[in-house]
């Protein structure tokens, strides 16, 4: 049962003990316990949005639904006009995907490959914000979006903060040049004698050797705006415009019921879980490395 | 010299040669830092500029979001004076020791645990992570439901079904921050744990079965050979979640709105009201300058630590 176990402190060897391995039933044990404390609260948050509105506030409660109607799903998505809210979070990421590209994976690649004089400065000065604590931004984050430093726009009810502030995202780039400074300088050197200029040797050499990278990105940058709540709850004032989780909270403390609030729950949850299934071992050790590094 | 194009060029001997040289590197460098103007942009725009503001913005007298006149200390002396932000500064220390004590202790036992098991160990690592894919704001909301204190709360339910009393959870200003605490906590750990793994794995296993010989048990290989070899990653972990909690928001304003009474109330979430509730920006600022501080000092613990973790490994 234990004869190729090839990590942690207790070896095969130790396991053989009868002590032992009441010690890693026990730990066996206790990690099933938290599992389910992950994994169940979600499993009945969407059994209780069956519940009718009366069956909720019935005393005694009811522990599970009596009857679960699948339909009901369908009733809450057209009664929430949930669609509209995913396109608009759609939106949000889609775009935010583009800022993370173009702003942060070209200044990767002029920080790793081109180097031109000061870029190490730049580079040291993004280092350091990414550290400093984010506690002071909220308002004159808010100011500038009131009134757009270039030509004074309100960006209000736009989905333009989001994606100019994915265009600064310092962990980004940093990944970004850790990956362009794999690419082998043979190839780079190809391209400049093949006449390549700057954005040309972006686009058609380092862009499509990039591709693990970016799929990375994506996966996160999309992951992350979906969830994203503060700013689009400050920028967004037209509810026809809300992202999925700016009207979620917004429904908590309106007319809507809970069961219908759960329901919601469930519908913004189910798109990073199904994210998370396609690509867990991409997300999980992508985790640990970011992890590490930042 | 890092350049070769510098190096090239200070080898040359003329001087009209050197100049074309120098034109042609200006030229180049010119052309790099055009493809460095969006992210430029978005930066010195959304990161430094703000950062820079909100400092001043602390010492102004503000209308609206705009300074109106300079007050020096003022909006700091009315902050600190006001009964809420006593509330919120002990609170966010509160929420501090009940997440090194939930927080920070969790993830470490499990990691080590987790280690150890051969068994659906894949199974676990799943779905300890599967609450980090939960946005923030949803994963608040969902123990907001599991907690609610109604006869119809999911967790009362449950008690009930058990013919246990019920709570009042979030409502109860004792168990409040642990709660909060509790949400943070169940939504992070995952990570933290993949991260500890991580290093649990490189510990050389010939120590341990050196140990093993002579006759160390579980508990004794722990504290000499597994903690010891990954104290510094843990360390790393300890104010990186220190500097996290003390910025909390989102699940307070979420789950509680800083209630019942202030209760929990925190630092940030404060600032947030000054700024959006009760439209003082340059008191918001304040709130926010003193946080910074505090923090501040933590970060450079956590820069010393990191670098020497790097020239150990």
């Amino acid at each position: 049962m234990f004869d190729n176990k090839n990590t942690g402190a207790l070896s095969s060897m130790d396991l053989k003990a009868a002590r032992n391995r009441v010690l890693y039933w026990v730990m066996f044990a206790l990690l099933m316990i938290l599992a389910l404390i992950c994994l169940l609260p979600l499993l009945w948050i969407l059994l209780s949005s069956f519940k009718t509105p009366k069956e909720m506030l019935q005393i005694p409660p009811t522990l599970f639904p009596s009857t679960i109607d699948i339909h009901k799903l369908g009733y809450a998505w057209e009664l929430l006009d949930f669609s509209r809210y995913y396109l608009n979070s759609l939106a949000v990421a889609a775009g935010a995907v583009v800022f993370t590209i173009v702003c942060n994976g070209l200044a990767g690649f002029v920080i790793s490959r081109l180097r031109p004089a000061g870029s190490r400065v730049f580079f040291l000065l993004m280092l350091w914000t990414m550290m400093l604590p984010n506690t002071l931004s909220l308002v004159p984050l808010f100011k500038t979006m009131i009134k757009f430093p270039i030509f004074g726009f309100n960006l209000t009810d736009t989905y333009w903060p989001m994606w100019l502030v994915s265009g600064a995202s310092a962990f980004n780039v940093i990944l970004f040049k850790g990956f362009f400074d794999g690419i082998p300088s043979s190839l780079i050197d190809a391209a400049r004698l093949d006449g390549c200029g700057n954005l040309q040797l972006f686009n058609r050499v380092v862009l499509p050797l990039s591709v693990p990278i970016l799929a990375v990105m994506t996966i996160f940058t999309v992951n992350g705006a979906w969830g994203d709540f503060l700013l689009p709850y400050l920028i967004l004032k037209t509810p026809q415009r809300y992202t999925v989780m700016v009207e979620l909270f917004s429904a908590k403390g309106s007319s809507i019921s809970m069961d219908i609030q759960m329901m919601m729950l469930i519908f913004v949850v189910i798109p990073p879980l199904i994210i998370f299934m396609l690509f867990q071992k991409y997300i999980m050790t992508g985790f640990t490395l970011s992890g590490i590094k930042g | 010299m890092a350049n070769p194009e510098l190096a090239v060029a200070g080898g040359a001997r003329i001087k009209r040669n050197r100049r074309t040289r120098a034109l042609a590197v200006f030229r180049r460098n010119l052309g790099a830092w055009a493809l460095m103007i969006p992210s430029l942009f978005c930066f010195i725009l959304l990161v430094w500029k703000p950062l820079i503001e909100g400092v001043v913005l602390s010492f102004f007298k503000t209308q609206g979001y705009d300074a109106v006149q300079f007050i020096g200390l003022d909006n700091y002396r009315a902050v600190i004076s006001n009964s809420e932000f006593k509330a919120a500064f002990f609170n966010t220390f509160s929420y501090t020791f009940w997440s090194l004590i939930i927080g920070f202790l969790l993830p470490l036992v499990v990691a080590v645990f987790l280690n150890e098991i051969v068994h659906w160990n894949s199974f676990f690592k799943v779905s300890f992570y599967f609450p980090t894919m939960v946005p923030g704001v949803a994963a608040a909301l969902l123990w907001y439901f599991m907690f609610n204190p109604g006869q119809g709360g999911i967790l009362n339910n449950i008690l009930t079904h058990m013919h246990l009393p019920t709570s009042q959870w979030l409502q109860n200003p004792n168990l409040t921050i642990i709660l909060i605490v509790f949400t943070m906590t169940w939504r992070g750990f995952g990570g933290t744990v993949l991260i500890y793994l991580a290093s649990l794995q490189s510990v050389n296993r010939e120590l341990y079965e050196a140990a093993s010989l002579d006759g160390a048990g579980f508990w004794k290989k722990l504290t000499r050979i597994t903690l010891p070899a990954i104290s510094n990653i843990v360390f790393l972990m300890l104010i990186m979640q220190i500097i996290g909690v003390f910025q909390v928001m989102n699940e307070p304003l979420t789950m509680t709105e800083g209630g019942p009474n202030n209760a929990s109330l925190t630092l940030m979430l404060q600032s947030y009201y000054y700024a959006f509730r009760y439209f003082q920006a340059g008191r918001s600022m304040a709130v926010g300058t003193i946080t910074f501080l505090i923090l501040a000092v933590l970060t450079v613990v956590y820069q010393i630590v990191s670098k020497r973790t790097e020239t150990d490994e």
